[in-house]
């Protein structure tokens, strides 16, 4: 049972960044194709309507990766001289309340995603839809609550947690 | 509670969250959601929640976050900056922090190329921690040098610290700028003087290396070509008006991927790794900028600002009395909020008092600015360095608050000198 | 009871005085100082002007302003008051969205109280090393516009049309990444344009900009009889009529400043120069009010 949902958080945490991934490199052609094209009379039309939507995307994809790797940047300068039991008491707290604001963030959105569906909000150019992205960001943000309340889970029981397969840094 | 209270006691619950390790962003969310909750309820707090988390993750300027992350994550893998920091090795690499310096002037370069110091401290610090890790120096220096060297982004021009001060204020953005220029190179030469002076005091800072002979500059030099060449078409792009200083991002992480894919030193495997770790960073940089700004309501609606400077107007302390407060309370701020936003919160109520008292608003800008630089690199929430260690992982937050010290004395006895002689910043713009 | 106006223009703009500092006193007073209106400056409460509706009506503040055409999709006919020949130059834009407001444009008002609707002054091109008298000297120029119907209009006059945020139009123009921009002669002071800009066009018939007030529905149902009264007083053409005029003056001190300067050339085209313009941007016009179904409110605004 837990190593099946072990895999599932792993599945979905894996495809939000591979998502944000894509979306970079997606950006970064779309940038080149407008500016090359710009130049010779000829710009992308709705360049930046693609781009940054495509940046809800980069930003929130690599939230849950990001939550799982412990990449969350936190001032240590006292977790030396806190008992090894009160810095276990901190990360399980710290990774529950950023699972807490994760869900608040994607509850928010999500109601201003409807909002938006009702005054018919989309992009000036291209015309895409507000509400899609912010679905988008809703989702993703779910992904890093999870990624964040296995973190916690991880850190109650006092298991450290098997390195993600995109952790290493080049 | 009154609101002043309010925001009082948000502040200080704030620096405890902080010290209790818990992550920046978390806690900045929660104080910033809790106090605009009391202060305006609960429908304002979720509606400010939605909007700013939505706003700033499609925000067009912002982009340059991930792009300026890939690009120098990209130059990492493929060597580039690799052959730049042994270029730069074999030039003064005998010299006693010689790398530390030509990490400096190179966050000068970067600063005339972007607006924006944290584009400035993510690049530089993708780029120039690992080769100084490499060549054996302390992680104190070379991280303090990139987080303090990395603020010249908003001093040197283009600077979005400016443009944002020159609507708010309405004074001339071509004026300002000029302003910037002499400080910027001041403050950069200071910057140098202090790698020079940490590393004759402790030469374990920065060691020095052997001499090398004219062969071997050369065919350092010749190596770092590829990335020079990226660096000049980036910067000529902007200033030709080819592309935008946003779009520069895109195109040069665009040349970084084009150059390591024809040279053979970048393979999909990394490149995609590289990309990846890059998507990641950017998550844990733009949920600080998002969490600051849910502050910047927060502090708003406590009438904190409003309140500092009812008080500061009844001391009377002359001209320059006032304006040394004013400083003051600036490097206060600056220690716990986000540097436009302590421009958007102040600069309305500060205003008037400067110009009532006859202050140059030019000269009052450049300052202004200097103190948000420093502000950047001030603890708690010192945005530039939890870029810095968004990259270099394994050096402890306090190492590079540790390290940074020096440097931020640099930005004060820069600020001294720039109260002293309005001069350095109005001699340019008088030039006009 | 305190009402929060939200205002993302910093404090000195046009917007304080033309428009928030007057209902600002006619609240007070009306209430003998009971209910207040309180500004919030420079985006204190959110910045920039895209989410501003969206702020109204989640009640992060009780009133705002902003620009329809930031979010086009929402106000499709509201829209089109700023296309090219919508209106003759020297008719007032306040007057024309009002005699629209009930019968066309409210629907695209939902869950607030509109407070002023109101048009800017004319928008004219501006551009740095370039002289603009005639359709064929815009050919190939890198023209930033705000929105896709000022995108559409430059397209149609041969020019590249180019989205960029205002804050880097001054940079953008300064390097050459822009030839020029469609704008109201106001961004000239707004945003210090007048130091990089050499050239002015005026006379052709090139839109101008729209923008609204809107308050929170239930927090306006919610006031009381006093409040409601006094600003009901205000509120409508009065207020827009107000605020435009002020819009139009401070774009006209803008313009003479722009005169006055050894620096900028301004070209005023004669009727016979401006039809030239005119007649290219016809069938954009025509194509958009075909498209949005929207010959009965420009028929309304232009009060046939
Ligand atoms: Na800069
Ligand atoms: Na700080």
């Amino acid at each position: 049972m837990r190593a099946m949902l072990q895999k599932t958080a792993d599945g979905l945490i894996s495809l939000s960044a591979f998502l944000g991934t894509l979306g970079l490199l997606f950006v970064v052609g779309v940038i080149v194709v407008d500016v090359i094209g710009r130049n010779f009379g000829m710009p992308l039309y709705g360049a930046q309507d693609l781009v940054i939507m495509t940046m809800v995307i980069i930003v929130f994809g690599g939230m849950a990766l990001c939550a799982r790797d412990d990449g969350h940047i936190v001032v240590d300068i006292f977790e030396p001289h806190f008992s090894p039991r009160l810095n276990r008491a901190i990360d399980v707290g710290a990774g529950l309340l950023g699972a807490v604001i994760f869900v608040l963030i994607a509850y928010t959105v999500f109601k201003s995603a409807q909002l938006s569906q009702m005054l018919n909000l989309s992009t000036n150019l291209l015309r895409l839809p507000t509400a899609w992205f912010q679905y988008a960001l809703c989702a993703l943000s779910l992904v890093a609550a999870l990624a964040l309340m296995m973190r916690a889970a991880c850190s109650a029981l006092g298991i450290r947690p098997a390195p993600a397969s995109g952790q290493e840094t080049p | 509670m009154s609101p002043v209270l309010v925001g009082s006691t948000g502040f200080v619950l704030l620096l405890v969250l902080l010290l209790l390790r818990i992550p920046v962003a978390f806690a900045m969310f929660t104080i910033g959601f809790a106090g605009i909750w009391l202060l305006n309820g609960l429908q304002a707090a979720t509606g400010l929640l939605s909007s700013e988390t939505f706003a700033l993750a499609s925000n067009s300027e912002l982009i340059v976050v991930p792009l300026f992350i890939l690009m120098g994550n990209v130059a990492s893998v493929t060597g580039m900056s690799r052959r730049l920091y042994e270029a730069a090795y074999a030039t003064i690499g005998q010299v006693r922090g010689g790398l530390a310096a030509a990490t400096v002037i190179g966050c000068g370069g970067f600063a005339a190329l972007s607006g924006s110091s944290v584009a400035s401290a993510l690049t530089m610090g993708r780029t120039a921690l690992a080769e100084m890790d490499r060549f054996n120096y302390d992680p104190r220096l070379s991280t303090g040098v990139v987080a303090a060297g990395g603020t010249l982004g908003i001093l040197i021009p283009p600077s979005t610290g400016f443009v944002i001060y020159a609507i708010l204020t309405e004074q001339s953005i071509g004026r300002l700028f000029m302003a910037g220029i002499l400080p910027g190179i001041l403050l950069l030469t200071l910057f140098l003087l202090t790698v020079l002076l940490l590393c004759t005091l402790k030469p374990a800072l920065g060691p020095k290396g052997p001499s090398t002979t004219l062969a071997e500059k050369r065919r350092a030099f010749l190596g770092a070509i590829p990335i020079l060449v990226v660096i000049l078409l980036t910067i000529g792009g902007i200033y030709t008006g080819i592309f935008s200083p946003t779009e520069a991002a895109g195109v040069g992480a665009a040349l970084v991927i084009g150059i390591g894919a024809l040279s053979g030193t970048l393979d999909l495997r990394s490149f995609w790794q590289a990309a990846q770790s890059s998507v990641v960073t950017t998550a844990s940089v733009m949920l600080i900028l998002i969490a600051a700004h849910l502050i910047n309501p927060f502090i708003a609606l406590s009438h904190l600002p409003a309140e500092v400077s009812r008080m500061l107007v009844s001391f009377d302390l002359g001209a320059y009395g006032t304006l040394v407060l004013i400083l003051a309370i600036y490097l206060v701020l600056g220690c716990f909020l986000e540097g436009l936003a302590m421009l958007v919160l102040t600069l309305p109520i500060f205003m008037p008092v400067v110009l009532s008292l006859g202050i140059d608003p030019i000269w009052f800008g450049v300052l202004v600015v200097l103190t948000l630089e420093m502000g950047l690199i001030s603890p708690p929430v010192g945005i530039n360095v939890f870029i810095v260690k968004s990259v270099a992982k394994n050096v402890p937050l306090v190492e590079i608050f540790w390290g940074v010290i020096p440097f931020w004395l640099a930005m004060l006895v820069t600020l001294g000198l720039l109260v002293a002689i309005p001069q350095l910043s109005l001699w340019l713009p008088g030039m006009m | 009871q305190e009402l929060k106006y939200a205002n993302w223009a910093p404090p000195f703009h046009t917007i304080t005085e033309a428009q928030i500092e007057p209902l600002a006193k006619a609240i007070d007073e009306g209430t003998s100082g009971a209910v207040t209106l309180r500004a919030f400056h420079g985006g204190e409460l959110g910045a920039g002007p895209a989410d501003q509706y969206v702020r109204i009506v989640q009640g992060t503040a009780d009133m705002g302003w902003g620009l329809p055409g930031y979010t086009s999709s929402q106000f499709p006919k509201t829209l089109i008051l700023e296309l090219p020949g919508a209106l003759p130059l020297d008719q007032p834009g306040y007057a024309a969205l009002w005699r629209a407001y009930e019968g066309e444009l409210k629907s695209e008002f939902p869950m607030t109280e509109a407070i002023a609707l109101w048009g800017a002054e004319p928008n004219i091109l501006m551009m740095k090393d370039k002289q603009v008298t005639s359709p064929g000297d815009l050919k190939g120029l890198k023209i930033r516009v705000a929105g896709s119907i000022a995108a559409e209009a430059m397209e149609a006059l041969g020019a590249t049309p180019v989205q960029l945020p205002m804050t880097q139009v001054y940079n953008g123009l300064q390097t050459g990444l822009i030839d020029g921009l469609v704008s109201g002669a106001s961004v000239l002071s707004d945003f210090k344009l007048s130091e990089v800009v050499s050239s002015v066009t005026t006379g052709p018939n090139l839109g101008r900009l729209t923008f609204y007030t809107v308050m929170n529905k239930p927090v306006y149902d919610g006031l009381s009889g006093e409040a409601k009264a006094a600003l009901d007083a205000v509120k409508g053409e009065a207020i827009s009529k107000q605020t435009e005029e002020a819009w139009v003056a401070t774009a006209a001190e803008a313009l003479d400043a722009a005169r006055a300067s050894s620096e900028i050339t301004v070209n005023d085209l004669d009727a016979a120069q401006s039809k030239a313009f005119d007649d290219a941007l016809a069938q954009v016009t025509d194509a958009y009010v075909a498209e949005v179904g929207g010959a009965a409110a420009l028929a309304a605004m232009r009060g046939e």
